[in-house]
């Protein structure tokens, strides 16, 4: 990727499962370094799809997306892991290994590729302080609150240092005030030059951060409204 | 350490867990490789002593001549000078009927069954030995051939039709083997093929989140073949402990029959490199196991 190219551009990107059905319509969109975005939308507007395209689970049935310089829709099945090792993802159901203790859940973005136990260990300590989470690190996951839960899944999702952090829906299994600790700890990478989309429901997240919002609907950006500029975060 | 190597040590680790948290199906495809190797080393191992019979047999074996009742002394010893010329013989050995007589009771154990008879109705004998090479049915024809209307023969006796025979029932025995261990090679291969699917659905989570944090498509399959190797040498360290308990169990009593049939035998175990190449082909059963169950699937 060139200095200065959004590490996510989507040009005309369809997606479609079913003929004649889209999940996304000519999507065109960029969004630059270090920069924070709200997907929003009803459900089945497309913001799912759209982020799964985004981390090559999906290829578009039409249309370019480059991902960090990468044209997904060219990418082949060998060229996927070295993307995603690029991209944090985390999901509203947290998928934590439940036999696992928080720290090797954490360890397993650097497992993948063979970092030595001692620097694993000494990263994901760090990476799990920033989250406060250091005192339950030989803990597992189903003996931590929610909140605690989704900040282990931030935690994996940020401690490979990933260019670019992809959230669906991480606080629609919490709380209002564990919602606001997830967010503010996703706007901090965002302030730390990752770039984060987060796709949710909760409007009031969008009013508080401030942050660019693409409202999808139908499958088509309805509305791209920029950042105001002073939000939280900012 | 080398990223490589940790990568390597992960993988490992990985596979040790795998087995671990799935103990019934682990335990069902190492029982199952042993249950295989068992029945296919026992069947290489009685083969290969058989063979080795044979062998040893083949390597004893003699021609005797059998004389007319009453061929003198300077006779016998004319007839043993020209059967040591023939062809394929090593050396010829003459036998009296006294000495027959006393080899007969030491075999008897006695001379109790021949205590009815006035005289001594074994004949005078030439005890013709071959070399090595003409220790077969050609060379044996040949040699009675040329042996035949010789004056003082009465007979000529030899244990080649034995061993022909004996020879084609191991040969049997050996295609058989070889059969049977394809069946059930082949039915091992997809056992262990099958526990290793299940282990693949059994961890679909962990394979989705492994995939999402960006593993490669070998970092995610290297622990699920060798968790089958690791599971095929259990089997076969588990099967060449069972054929070796076998083997020290019923060893006395084949042993005693096998003298009584053959005079002596020796039966022997597996050889150090033959118990590892059992041990391994139960490591290589696992391996291709696994991999039957990894072939096509895109994880």
């Amino acid at each position: 990727m060139a200095a200065g190219e959004a590490p996510v551009r989507m040009y005309h990107v369809s997606k479609s499962y079913m003929a004649g059905q889209y999940a996304l319509y000519d999507v065109s969109l960029e969004v630059g370094r270090g920069e924070f975005v709200f997907l929003t939308g009803s459900s089945g507007a497309g913001k799912t799809t759209l982020l799964e395209l985004i981390f090559a689970a999906e290829q578009p049935s039409e249309g370019q997306i480059l991902v960090l310089g990468r044209n997904v829709a060219r990418l082949g099945a060998a060229a996927v892991p070295a993307l995603r090792r690029r991209v944090g993802v985390v999901f509203q159901d947290f998928k934590l290994l439940e036999d696992r203790t928080v720290e090797e859940n954490v360890r397993l973005a650097l497992d993948v590729i063979g970092t030595p136990r001692r620097e694993a260990r000494s990263r994901v300590f760090a990476m799990l302080k920033s989250v406060g989470l250091q005192h339950r690190r030989f803990h597992h996951p189903l003996s931590l609150s929610g909140g605690e839960q989704q900040r282990v899944a931030l935690a994996r999702a940020l401690v490979n240092e990933p260019e670019i952090l992809l959230a669906d829906e991480p606080t629609g299994n919490l709380d209002p005030e564990l919602t606001i600790e997830i967010m503010d700890l996703i706007a901090s990478a965002a302030m730390r030059g990752t770039t984060v989309m987060v796709a949710t429901h909760d409007h009031s997240l969008i009013d508080r951060y401030g942050k660019r919002m693409l409202r999808l609907e139908g499958g088509r950006v309805a509305e791209d409204v920029p950042a105001a500029g002073a939000g939280i975060g900012s | 350490m080398s990223r490589v190597w940790m990568l390597i040590l992960i993988a490992l680790s990985n596979a040790v867990r795998g087995i671990r948290n799935a103990t019934a199906t682990s335990a069902l495809a190492i029982m199952t490789i042993a249950v295989v190797l068992m029945l296919v080393g026992s069947a290489s191992l009685l083969v290969r002593n058989m063979g080795g019979i044979i062998e040893e047999v083949g390597s004893n074996l003699q021609v005797t001549a059998f004389l007319d009742e009453g061929l003198s002394e300077n006779d016998q010893r004319d007839l043993a000078t020209r059967v040591a010329a023939a062809p394929g013989v090593e050396r010829v050995v003459r036998v009296g009927k006294e000495e027959a007589l006393e080899r007969f009771e030491r075999l008897a154990g006695g001379a109790e069954l021949l205590t009815g008879l006035e005289s001594n109705p074994l004949p005078a004998s030439l005890e013709i030995h071959l070399f090595p090479d003409s220790r077969n049915a050609e060379a044996i024809g040949i040699l009675e051939d040329a042996l035949d209307g010789l004056p003082g023969i009465d007979d000529l006796s030899h244990g080649e039709e034995w061993i022909e025979g004996y020879a084609r029932a191991v040969s049997l025995i050996q295609g058989g083997a070889t059969g049977i261990s394809i069946v059930l090679g082949f039915a091992a291969l997809l056992i262990v093929a099958n526990t290793i699917r299940l282990a693949v659905y059994a961890r679909k989570d962990e394979l989705d989140i492994l995939a999402l944090v960006g593993a490669s498509r070998t970092f995610v399959r290297v622990p699920f073949l060798l968790e089958g190797t690791i599971q095929g040498l259990f089997g076969g360290v588990i099967a060449l402990l069972l054929i070796l308990g076998a083997y020290e169990l019923f060893l006395p009593q084949v042993s005693s029959g096998l003298e009584v049939l053959m005079g002596r035998a020796e039966l022997r175990f597996f050889t150090t490199a033959e118990a590892l190449r059992l041990v391994g082909s139960g490591g290589a059963l696992g391996f291709f196991g696994s991999l039957t169950a990894l072939v096509g699937w895109r994880g």
